[in-house]
């Protein structure tokens, strides 16, 4: 995990250590504060961007080894303070967002399973396919103006108190595409234990073989959910960017965003930091679980 | 039954959108970028104009047939590069193993972990919007699986007998590697190459959605579908055709997919959806 | 169910009628909440207002925060603030301020001058970059101060608690720099702690409540705001929504009470019959336009310049794509400059004499040219886009170079580009606005197009020492037709700022330097707002 952290980090600060415009250039974008050289050089040295890119490499590395992410150019705050404010909505939104990707889904591809290639199954399947080729950002925009605006179910933007209300749509917006994805690999994973050879056996012989399916469906599909969780939290961090921004919701991505946008490099370390490190914490968990549902499962 | 709807289904919409893209030409009659009529923008849908026009006064079909070629170009390029990435890294460290897996599998988890959308945000801000950019961008943040695949299958294959004896033959590895591991893997290569250009598809749209799309006038779906998306009061039809024409398209690529993988393995279906 | 909501009918009827709504006539209603937006941007950059230059801050400032000096929204002018009383010596480069005796921060602490004094020394800070200090750097000794070599600003004098004195360089007019919303005042020794970044206090008519990053901003009346009978709501929400589709979802279902508008969306709101009633529409001194670099070899010869001018049909753009949201341009400075010449004609739309002019400059088949432009609907892309056809009607080919708003403020001062295309602010100062022409403005200060022109040069110096306005108004309006004709920049259009508003809402300014920026405590909700709030 150490090895990991410390080549993102590597790629990152070169990746960002290249990048058109500055965080200076990025204050006078709306035309409006004109670009005084003073002003600009004195910001240059107070964030130390004048220093060859190897001495601030040096001290980028030197801060993250004591866990100092370094300071905002914005706020003038530390990066670490800027990143918890926002990482709690995020999470909520990951989290809800899941959750009902696994209480529909899941349920959807067993449905679908019972009678393969019946026309519930061929209409749960098209439409999961469907919900996988939708652009998210277009989606979010139609639930707004569905429920938010046409039927006037929930607020449309924000975070509200931070309650539900102003939870559901961007979650239900994000969840779409993890939903269609178990509900899919359910679905395969359900046909795949029924067509095995020990169930077969074992209902041939007539034998009391619910107790058998059902606890080897369970197991498999709890497998097939974790699994799909930890490898789908990279892809749903990514279009959280696009829904936070959409939605007006203050989480990791919309700050990811806003930084690149505005230059602000040592938030959009962090950030992408954070995000890395979550995705690690979450798939050493998921291996941690396959052990624990399923000792014979071995991995490498 | 399903297995064929799938392959057949999907395997039509992709063919019949190739086939759209390529001879756009001779299905339009209005030039995509340089025949703008302000006079006539934001028109419905007509005779002349069966799509309708933009804001900018331009034939919105000839725009989404125009556009197909850029979203396809997207797709097809990107996933040739992630797959000779994939590939390339893949086989190597399966068949070489030791320091330079150690080296590769390490490179795979920092892609892995890193969302593509992001990583690919990233590399659009430093190149600048554009299409060459975006094939770069795209092309080189999705190819950790295909990497996956073809190490574990190259890894498998290598104790294989007729590998052993094309060893002993006097094979280089070179050759070995691509003479007798690589075209062991193309099934399911291809599989995620497939549901991969969908994938990069729909992140083209998300860029544009950013401000991290191709260089205008071209016309691509994803760019089309973001300056539009202000006008679904008046112009809904110039925000309805491309985000249905990415829809099917998308679709199409998936069940195309999806049906490939059932075709050529019926029991792979669990792995990688 | 959120159609309930019928307007209160007299005062539409009084809003619908003038753009300038005095609110007068009506007794503002005390309480409620306001529903604000900040437009331009997904979060704020930051709390510490002396720090940004951005518009996107100010709705936080014009909250919270107090300057010296206050730009009226009403009148169009900058007014005294924070003092009562200025006079200035007959150098003009001294000027006295009585300060006024009922102003506390919301830490109930008394404003007196060093409050002021002090709040101008941090932004000059030395080894910090505070953007404010681009404006209290004209204060005699203010860079002495930031280099270290003084302890104090030499040009900064307390004559006691509520009277100081302020030195500048040279002659300025204070009011347009101290009315920067970078150069707000802070109570002494607060802002350094930590807690002032994430807590600020100021001045203001509202004091910080809440502040969710990325999402929302919440103030709450501060009792002991100096203005009469002000602020009028209790509280104002300032919600962050930089997304133009997910505003107009949000204003539809009367979520915020206010909205800024581009042009998609102005054409929607202006036919429909209950949105149109409440439109606040004002000319801004913003100036959109295409600039050329005279490195570039076509644009070193004006006819090539002014071909351009010719060949691009401006009124039928502003018509048709931009929805008649905006100005047809003339020159540099924009409609409510007092220097501008109402008078002056645009360049007409004449393919033909642009062919012509081509041809007289040695490109009878034109040529090619690259304009660096970001994604913006108004004056970014998507005109880009629209004048691509037109030139390459008369031989021109234009090469779009899409780049994000950071990258643009960095390769145009750069000078790297071959032509531009940027919204630049162009008021209110007519002064200060015609300084980016005058030939030792340097291209990375705000000469872009690297302009060099003796016979503007000369008009502008007899400007800067003008014994009176008109006589300097009128030197400038001369400097404006010369940048017309001599064309260092295909000017396009002067942005007209639209705000929908609903219609419980009252006391709106029409603010031609910034529309969306209001003073939040002229505002009241009538009971027409929907419950809860």
């Amino acid at each position: 995990m150490i090895p990991t952290i410390l080549a993102v980090s590597l790629l990152i600060f070169v990746i960002f250590s290249v990048i058109p415009g500055s965080f200076t250039s990025s204050l006078i974008a709306d035309g409006k504060g004109r670009n005084d050289p003073k002003v600009v050089e004195q910001m240059n040295k107070e964030f130390g961007l004048d220093k060859p890119v190897y001495q601030r490499f040096g001290s980028y590395v030197v801060n993250l080894v004591q866990l100092d992410l370094g300071q905002s150019f914005r706020t003038r705050q530390p990066v670490t303070h800027m990143l918890l404010e926002r990482a709690w909505p995020t999470m909520k939104l990951a989290i809800a967002a899941m959750t009902i990707a696994i209480l529909i889904g899941v349920p959807l591809g067993f449905v679908a399973a019972l009678k393969p290639g019946s026309l519930l199954d061929a209409a749960t399947m098209i439409a999961a396919v469907s919900g996988l080729s939708l652009p998210q950002f277009w989606l979010g925009l139609l639930a707004m103006y569905v429920f938010a605006l046409t039927l006037g179910w929930l607020p449309s933007f924000g975070y509200g108190d931070g309650g539900i209300r102003n939870l559901i749509l961007p979650a239900v917006t994000l969840s779409v595409a993890p939903l269609a994805l178990l509900a899919r690999t359910t679905r395969a994973a359900v046909l795949d234990v029924m067509s095995a050879d020990f169930i077969r056996t074992a209902r041939s012989k007539g034998m009391n073989a619910y107790r058998l399916v059902t606890w080897h469906l369970m197991r498999n599909a709890l497998v097939l959910i974790i699994t799909t969780v930890g490898l789908q939290f990279g892809s749903l961090m990514g279009q959280a960017v696009v829904i936070e921004k959409l939605f007006s919701w203050p989480g990791l991505g919309s700050l990811l965003v806003d930084s690149v946008s505005m230059r602000d490099i040592p938030v959009v370390q962090g950030a992408i930091l954070m995000i890395v490190l979550w995705f690690l914490i979450i798939n050493t968990v998921v291996d941690v679980l396959y052990a624990v549902i399923d000792p014979r499962i071995s991995h490498g | 039954m399903r297995l064929r709807f799938n392959l057949l289904f999907g395997g039509a919409i992709c063919l019949i959108i190739l086939t759209l893209g390529v001879f756009a030409p001779l299905f339009v009659h209005h030039d995509p970028i340089l025949d703008a009529n302000l006079m006539n923008a934001e028109l419905p849908p007509n005779a002349d104009f069966w799509f309708g026009t933009d804001s900018q006064g331009r034939d919105v079909f000839s725009r989404v047939l125009y556009g197909s070629r850029v979203s396809l170009t997207v797709g097809i390029v990107s996933q040739l590069i992630n797959s000779c990435i994939g590939l390339l890294f893949g086989i190597s460290a399966g068949y070489i193993g030791g320091r330079w897996d150690e080296f590769v599998s390490g490179l795979t988890n920092v892609m892995l972990s890193i969302p593509s959308l992001i990583f690919a945000l990233a590399i659009m801000a430093i190149l600048g919007p554009g299409l060459g950019s975006l094939l770069i961008a795209l092309g080189l943040t999705n190819w950790s699986w295909t990497c996956r695949i073809a190490r574990s299958s190259a890894l498998s294959l290598k104790s294989q007998g007729y590998v052993q004896a094309a060893k002993t033959l006097g094979y280089s590895d070179i050759r070995i590697m691509i003479t007798q591991i690589l075209p062991n893997m193309i099934g399911p290569i291809l599989v995620i190459g497939t549901l991969g250009m969908g994938d990069a598809i729909l992140a083209e749209a998300a860029l544009s959605y950013l401000g991290l799309g191709i260089r205008p006038p071209f016309p691509s779906w994803g760019s089309m579908l973001t300056d539009a998306r202000e006008l679904i009061a008046v112009a809904p039809w110039a925000a309805i055709f491309p985000g249905i024409a990415i829809f099917l398209t998308v679709l199409g690529l998936n069940l195309f997919g999806d049906g490939l993988r059932d075709y050529l393995d019926p029991h792979m279906r669990t792995r990688k959806a | 169910m959120y159609k309930r909501f019928v307007l209160q009918s007299t005062l539409a009827a009084v809003l619908l009628a003038g753009v300038a709504m005095s609110a007068s006539a009506e007794e503002p209603r005390k309480g409620g909440t306001i529903n604000f937006v900040a437009p331009y941007g997904s979060s704020f950059g930051t709390l510490d207002n002396q720090a940004s230059p951005a518009t996107q801050d100010e709705f936080v400032t014009k909250a919270i925060h107090r300057r010296l000096y206050a730009w009226d929204g009403n009148a169009n002018k900058p007014v005294l603030d924070l003092a009562t009383d200025v006079s200035a010596s007959a150098d003009r480069l001294t000027y006295t301020f009585k300060l006024r005796q009922d102003a506390f921060f919301h830490n109930d602490k008394k404003m007196t001058a060093d409050d002021i004094i002090d709040s101008y020394k941090r932004i000059m800070t030395p080894g910090k970059a505070y953007t404010g200090a681009r404006y209290i750097g004209a204060i005699k000794g203010a860079s002495d101060y930031s280099d270290g070599k003084a302890k104090d600003i030499a040009g900064l004098k307390k004559i006691d608690d509520f009277t100081l004195e302020i030195t500048f360089n040279e002659p300025v007019n204070p009011a347009f720099q101290l009315m920067q919303p970078s150069t707000v005042i802070y109570p002494s020794g607060e802002a350094d702690k930590d807690s002032f970044k994430s807590h600020p206090i100021g001045l203001g008519p509202y004091k910080f409540a809440e502040y969710i990053p990325g999402s929302r901003l919440t103030v709450e009346k501060w009792d002991k705001f100096y203005g009469a009978d002000k602020p009028h709501a209790d509280k104002i929400n300032i919600m962050i929504m930089g997304e133009a589709s997910a505003r107009d979802v949000a204003f539809r279902n009367k979520e915020v009470d206010v909205s800024v508008l581009g042009p998609a969306q102005y054409v929607a709101y202006k036919n429909d019959p209950e949105l149109s009633k409440n439109i606040l529409e004002v000319a801004e001194v913003y100036t959109r336009l295409v600039g050329f670099n005279v490195d570039f070899k076509p644009f070193q010869d004006k006819r090539v310049r002014q071909a351009i001018n010719y060949a691009i049909d401006s009124d039928l753009i502003i018509k048709r794509l931009g929805k008649d949201k905006a100005y047809r341009a003339v020159s540099w400075l924009p409609l409510s400059s007092p220097a501008f010449d109402k008078a002056a004609k645009p360049y007409p739309y004449d393919p033909e004499k642009a062919k012509a002019l081509l041809k007289e400059a040695g490109y009878p088949d034109g040529f090619e040219f690259e304009l660096t432009a970001t994604q913006n609907e108004s004056w970014g892309l998507t005109i880009v886009e629209a004048i691509i056809p037109m030139l390459d009607k008369v031989g021109i080919k234009v090469k779009a170079k899409p780049v994000e708003a950071a990258v643009l403020s960095e390769v145009v001062p750069a000078g790297d580009f071959q032509s531009f295309m940027w919204s630049l602010e162009s008021g209110p100062d007519p002064m200060t606005a015609m300084q980016c022409f005058y030939s030792k403005t340097s291209q990375s200060a705000c000469n872009y197009y690297k302009f060099n022109n003796k016979d503007f040069d000369k008009l502008y110096e007899a400007a800067l020492s003008a014994p009176t306005e008109e006589q300097k108004n009128d030197l400038l309006r001369q400097a404006n037709n010369l940048l017309q004709d001599e064309a260092p920049g295909w000017f396009f259009n002067y942005n007209k700022a639209v705000m929908a508003y609903q219609p419980w809402l009252h006391g709106l300014q029409p603010n031609s330097a910034e529309l969306a920026i209001q003073s939040y405590e002229q505002l009241w909700v009538d009971d027409g707002a929907p419950s809860g709030r």
